[in-house]
């Protein structure tokens, strides 16, 4: 449907919004946290697809990972051009429980599987400050708030497990 | 761990999945990005991290979006002929308030020829020239005269949709952009600004525009 998009089929880019809108919208409120930017964010998000179809590789990927890059890409930088101030309120309303949640379940099935097979390598903690950077958005400076540690102790910490996954995964 | 420990492979590698998560700041951020429009082994590491994380995309929830807002995207990117040029007159009459550089010149090639320029940016006097050719899946801009912006500072490409928000397309180095894009259609803009070195830090132009071209 993207090549579709990319040689400006409208009809391709409607349906595309129907079916994509709500997952992308999800993203969006969950990364910005109020509803007034998420849908003025999901706005921005369709008239980049509309712009950037053509740049996407079938043979590197589904669409649906490349929306849902393209969204959490926009929303993070959405988050990180805030100001300073805003940006510390909004990383303190925006820390979740760190109860595990649906994701942990969600993700053990299918070829999901080795991911979450990895993710369970590391520490719990340090399997949540990876999962809550990557599906909230958070900067190092929240995740160090979030988990009560000076900011380059949770950058060497995050950055080790990194390094650990990508052995995992790799192997 | 510290970061000597690591080979320069490694570090990128770091670097890459540090921009998939979203856990940088916003100038390393946009460094990160402007170093993907160059480097392909670079994107390809971001590409790797972005594949392995996926699976967590599982855990986003899908939410209803209000009826209103496609209607609302779609006027944006096919508005009527009338609004179409108010709108990008509007914002380029805001940046060029600024400081008023150059007007570009717009030469209308044939649509079918492969590589054709579709505009010419070009300051008056013809001291700064940039040539925008498209060869039905890239855009190419190449620097004909004049020099790369002074050191500190870098020339940003932007394409404006009519009525729609400036959206960068990448740096003008000293080698030419390529950038894989659709033909921007008749009616939309091309438009160069100077930025502070890696790029507007806002993703929209911070710096006065300098060229611009309309398709």
């Amino acid at each position: 449907m993207l090549e579709r998009i990319a040689q400006q089929d409208r009809a391709a880019f409607r349906s595309l919004y129907h079916e994509a809108g709500p997952k992308l919208m999800g993203v969006l409120l969950r990364i910005l946290g109020t509803r007034s930017e998420a849908e003025d964010a999901l706005q921005e998000v369709f008239t980049r697809v509309w712009l950037r179809a053509g740049r996407f590789d079938p043979s590197r990927g589904v669409g649906m990972t490349w929306l849902v890059a393209l969204t959490r890409n926009h929303a993070i930088d959405r988050l990180r051009a805030r100001k300073p101030e805003q940006n510390d309120d909004d990383a303190a309303a925006l820390i979740p429980d760190t109860a595990p949640r649906a994701e942990t379940r969600l993700i053990a099935k299918g070829e999901a599987r080795r991911v979450s097979d990895c993710f369970d390598t590391l520490e719990p903690a340090r399997a949540a400050a990876v999962r809550g950077a990557y599906l909230d958005g958070l900067s190092y400076e929240a995740l160090a708030v979030r988990h009560s540690i000076p900011l380059n102790t949770m950058r060497t910490w995050l950055r080790r497990s990194l390094l650990k996954l990508k052995e995992c995964l790799e192997q | 761990m510290t970061d000597t420990d690591l080979s320069p492979l490694e570090q990128d590698d770091l670097l890459a999945a540090e921009y998939v998560l979203g856990v940088l700041p916003l100038a390393e951020r946009l460094a990160a990005e402007a170093r993907m429009k160059t480097d392909a082994a670079f994107a390809e590491r971001v590409s790797l991290w972005v594949a392995h994380f996926a699976p967590l995309n599982e855990a986003y929830a899908s939410v209803p979006v209000p009826p209103d807002l496609l209607p609302r995207i779609e006027s944006r990117l096919f508005p009527k002929a009338a609004a179409l040029r108010r709108g990008w007159r509007l914002w380029l009459a805001g940046a060029i308030t600024a400081s008023v550089v150059a007007i570009g010149v717009f030469l209308l090639m044939p649509q079918s020829a492969p590589g054709s320029v579709i505009a010419s940016l070009e300051s008056e006097g013809a001291t700064l020239v940039y040539e925008a050719r498209h060869d039905g899946t890239s855009l190419s801009v190449t620097r004909l005269a004049g020099t790369a912006a002074p050191e500190g500072q870098t020339h940003e490409l932007w394409v404006i949709a009519p009525g729609a928000a400036p959206v960068s397309l990448g740096l003008l180095g000293s080698d030419p952009l390529e950038v894989e894009y659709p033909r921007p259609p008749a009616g939309w803009v091309l438009a160069v600004s100077v930025e502070p070195a890696g790029g507007s830090p806002t993703g929209a132009p911070t710096g006065p525009v300098i060229l611009t071209a309309e398709l």
